[in-house]
């Protein structure tokens, strides 16, 4: 379909103020006589607090206040109600807030914080769910099973484990008796981080008139406002929320957690803000991290490559709180089966407590998990069947008819995995590989793709659109803009519903929930769909006020009008006509009498039919709208050093509608090369006793630009989405899900081993390759 | 206690009385409310804090205050006159390598050090000064993009408004 505005390369609305330094992010935001505090964490990651001596920090230079969590009788969360904002009476991370200091400048804070004394007694740590799952575990929270949690999840109690999930479809015990082929593996995604660019910080400021006013680089506004107006007791309306500028979020910034640790911290000094940024090292260890996922996947074929059945097990190493991360786990359990129909299913997933950092949101949230499993899986019974992997894959494709492992039936408009197959198979596999030589061996690897949004049910976004008295149009959204160019969609999308230039359409700056109309959260690649929706809602309100108006003004019935952006006219006659400006806030007739509404209108969108989980099968339509793609890349690997170095790697997605074609292939060349970061350098990595070895980002390997692929195919396809605005549908976190099984397919390609557990090091294929050596030696 | 620090930022002439403990940035932020300096990391590996001083892109997180006496800086927001944008930061928008924009002023500050030496440098030499900022959003592709298309604009001269 053409479309005037969309499809086009319009510029970013932020792009000036970001590129002159003047976009103001949380940490430049300076509030009178504003304060800052440093928080104390603990050396043991799982400990009783015995003691806490404030004495010396409270005399240091410049300090307010010390604060602690004694006698502290907060608890928060959203799914399960099981965090403090500072440790009461033992910590279970190594990052956990157990005291602060409030000074009048940073350093002085930061100062003070080294001379608080805290006595501890330890108690085992457990670093991963598997050991925290043994009978004998020692419980990381007493209470488990006692908390206030959603209906929807599972905690069992005197157990580690903070929710259970269970998915049952057809018979997976017949399903894997009619199979004639199994394969099965274990698949490990460690701890690794969001890390954004941007250091996640908070400002709180408890007024005098009883109001509290909150800054965060956060996307969740107005659950920050919902969870802080119940922890004190305030009616909603009276805490604010704002969001400035977003330096990046890739998920984490979108957990509720140092929102409430801030807000506990300035309750003690009322009438003044307060504000905390983490270093780096403390984004790493007291926001929320990643991942942290072992996967137990097994899948039955028949001979012909149809596949019967797959039980996959996930266990999550949530950290120290589960609260939200038992969403993770969920989606990792519900999406095992990816882009292909399997008749018969057990998919579980055990959300366990560890005296790791929480886990939170990362882009893909639980899908590249599965898909990692999957996918790698998927080749390696391909040739276990010996058969053409694209065979086998094409012969298992939901489409148009299909369920997936949640019993949602697939449309036409969910898009054509086939077609971003073939897209990838011409990039990537038309041309034979090229020989193993002196210094190389060459792979090639693939993996197919498919993610929903993660909603919630009553999950939307809200629009408010006015009309300015020069027909140009202000619109204002509670959608994050995060760098993915949100504010880019809502122009264009805006300019296409209402038939305008987008040069007339000015796109909300900030969010506040003030001002902002109320949005769930900005997260799982849903903003397009949904807010798109409620542009193209408000629109249509618009329009059809448009022509109300000008009915009055033209003397006609309401449908004998048409519009075309700057005048509303009559079909049959279009020289009778009015502009737009002569109607923006009614018509005013020749003696001043004026009629018909204000041109302003308001709509919000959400997923149609998105349910909870069923209780008894698991199932229920938890994605309702779903973007699917193929990955697939060239690599070679240097035979003397191990090193990996990925030459070409193409993607292809279905996305409906292509809105801004610079910023979308922006979006998947990022997402492509967060996941290769994934794949080959980045892991958190804790020792023993919980501490994380490389909380910076001279030992957290996070990629350069030395590090990027020599090519990047990013190809489209267009089925259209009929829920999406003019057809388009979700992108943001697609990109990083194929890349890792792509990836680790590719080094089987290359050199004949199966990896299960990322990221590779070039230590790793060193080792494998010698390995092979020795085998082949052994063997001849 | 306070020892007095005469240099210039964006050409024009500045005085600080500092305690010992700052950095540049710390001058810049919470002195002079120059706040397109960005603090990422605390490691100096981030390079969102990057300025240049005496000609030179430097970190200014480590860059010490005490070093200042004499000191010529140019922040981002000198590169500017309010009106018109400089090549460098064109070229960053056109080539769509502004995305999330935190760090986006200092890989334009390390541009517009590296071609103010060699306008002609290498695409070798360009990878290199890049090498020391962070991008989480964009994959680099496009900021490499945008870093030949303002050696383009450079060399053609081009305003922008």
């Amino acid at each position: 379909m053409e479309f005037k505005y969309l499809g086009k390369n319009v510029q970013r609305p932020d792009a000036v103020s970001k590129v002159t330094g003047k976009a103001v992010f949380l940490d430049d935001i300076k509030l009178p006589e504003m304060l800052y505090a440093a928080i104390l964490t603990p050396p043991y990651a799982h400990a009783k607090i015995l003691s806490i001596d404030t004495s010396e920090a409270e005399k240091s230079p410049g300090v307010v206040k010390v604060v602690t969590g004694q006698g502290c009788k907060v608890v928060y969360g959203d799914c399960i109600r099981d965090r403090y904002p500072m440790a009461v009476d033992k910590v279970r991370y190594i990052g956990e807030p157990v005291a602060a200091v409030i000074a009048e400048n940073p350093y002085y804070a930061k100062q003070a914080v080294k001379k608080i004394k805290v006595e501890y007694e330890k108690l085992p740590v457990y670093t991963d769910a598997l050991e925290a799952m043994k009978e004998d575990a020692v419980l990381i929270h007493e209470k488990n099973g006692e908390y206030w949690h959603l209906p929807a999840y599972k905690p069992i109690p005197k157990t580690n484990v903070a929710m259970h999930y269970e998915l049952k479809k057809g018979d997976v015990e017949k399903g894997f008796k009619e199979a004639d082929v199994v394969v099965e593996g274990e698949f490990i995604y460690p701890f690794g981080s969001s890390a954004a660019i941007e250091p996640h910080g908070t400002i709180a400021w408890f007024k005098e008139d009883g109001t509290i006013e909150i800054w965060s680089s956060s996307i969740c506004p107005f659950i920050i406002r919902e969870d802080i107006a119940r922890t004190y007791g305030v009616p909603v309306s009276d805490v604010r929320v704002h969001i400035p500028e977003i330096g990046g979020c890739f998920g984490y910034k979108s957990d509720v957690i140092i929102e409430q640790t801030v807000a506990y911290i300035a309750s003690f000094v009322p009438g003044r803000p307060v504000k905390w940024v983490a270093s780096r090292k403390e984004d790493f260890t007291s926001t929320v991290i990643a991942h942290g996922m072992r996967i137990r996947m097994k899948i039955g074929a028949k001979k012909d490559g149809k596949l019967v059945a797959m039980k996959a097990t996930v266990y999550h190493s949530t950290g120290a709180y589960a609260d939200t991360g038992v969403n993770i786990a969920q989606g990792a359990a519900h999406s095992s089966t990816g882009p292909y129909e399997v008749p018969n299913c057990y998919l579980e997933a055990y959300s366990v407590y560890t005296n790791t950092p929480p886990v939170g949101a990362y882009r893909a949230y639980g899908y590249q998990y599965s898909h990692f499993a999957l996918e790698r899986l998927m080749s390696i019974l391909a040739r276990k069947l010996n058969m053409d992997e694209f065979e086998l894959r094409e012969k298992n494709y939901l489409g148009e008819g299909k369920e997936n492992a949640l019993g949602e039936k697939m449309w036409k408009m969910h898009g054509d995995v086939k077609k971003c197959t073939d897209l990838v198979k011409k990039a990537i596999f038309s041309k034979p590989k090229p020989k193993e030589d002196e210094r190389y061996f060459y792979g090639r690897g693939f993996a197919a793709i498919v993610k929903g949004p993660k909603g919630a049910p009553n999950s939307s976004k809200g629009c408010y659109i006015k009309f300015n008295i020069d027909g140009s149009v202000s619109i204002n959204m509670g959608g994050a803009e995060v760098g993915q160019g949100l504010r880019t969609v809502v122009k264009q999308v805006t300019a296409e519903a209402l038939k305008i230039p987008p040069e007339k359409v000015r796109v909300y700056t900030e969010i506040d929930t003030q001002f902002s109309p109320w949005e769930w959260q900005t997260i799982g690649s849903m903003f397009t769909v949904q807010g798109g929706r409620a542009i193209v809602r408000a629109a249509e309100r618009l329009i059809q006020k448009l022509k109300q108006n000008a009915a009055y003004a033209l003397r006609c019935d309401i449908d004998m009008l048409d519009y075309d952006g700057e005048y509303v006219f009559l079909k049959s006659d279009p020289s009778v006509r009015i502009s737009v400006p002569e109607i923006v806030r009614g018509y005013m007739h020749d003696d001043g009498i004026t009629v018909g509404e204000v041109l302003q209108a308001t709509a919000d969108a959400r997923l149609p039919r998105y349910s909870l989980p069923d209780p008894e099968t698991g199932q229920g339509n938890m994605g309702v709208d779903y973007t699917f793609g193929a990955q697939g890349c060239e690599i070679r690997i240097d035979k003397k050093t191990g090193e990996i170095i990925v030459d070409h790697f193409a993607s292809a997605f279905d996305v409906g509608q292509v809105i801004n074609p610079v910023q979308i292939r922006g979006q998947v060349v990022g997402g492509v090369m967060m996941g290769i970061g994934a794949t080959l350098y980045e892991e958190l990595k804790f020792d023993k006793d919980g501490r994380i070895i490389n909380p910076h980002f001279k030992t957290y390997r996070f990629p350069t630009i030395e590090d990027t692929p020599k090519k990047q195919t990013v190809e489209f396809v267009e089925t259209p989405d009929e829920i999406g605005p003019f057809g388009a549908r979700g992108i943001g976190e697609h990109p990083v899900i194929g890349v890792a099984p792509a990836i680790l397919n590719a080094i089987y390609d290359a050199i004949g081993v199966d990896f299960y557990r990322i990221p590779i090091t070039p230590d790793l294929i060193k080792k494998a390759i010698e390995e092979k050596k020795k085998q082949k030696t052994e063997v001849s | 206690m306070g020892e007095k620090i005469n240099f210039t930022v964006n050409g024009k002439p500045v005085s600080v009385e500092i305690e010992g403990w700052e950095k540049l940035l710390d001058i810049l932020r919470d002195y002079l409310s120059l706040t397109g300096a960005k603090r990422g990391c605390d490691d100096a590996t981030c390079g969102a804090c990057v300025v240049v001083v005496n000609g030179e892109a430097v970190k200014s997180c480590i860059y010490s205050a005490k070093k200042l006496e004499g000191a010529e800086v140019i922040t981002i927001e000198g590169l500017t006159d309010g009106k018109k944008l400089h090549p460098i930061q064109q070229a960053l928008i056109d080539a769509g390598a502004v995305q999330c924009g935190f760090c986006s002023p200092a890989i334009i500050l390390e541009l517009y050090a590296l071609f103010n030496k060699n306008i002609d440098a290498t695409e070798e030499e360009i990878l290199k000064a890049l090498k020391n900022h962070l991008c989480r959003c964009t994959g680099y592709e496009t900021i490499l993009e945008g870093a030949k298309l303002a050696q383009k604009y450079l060399k053609e001269g081009k305003v922008f408004k």
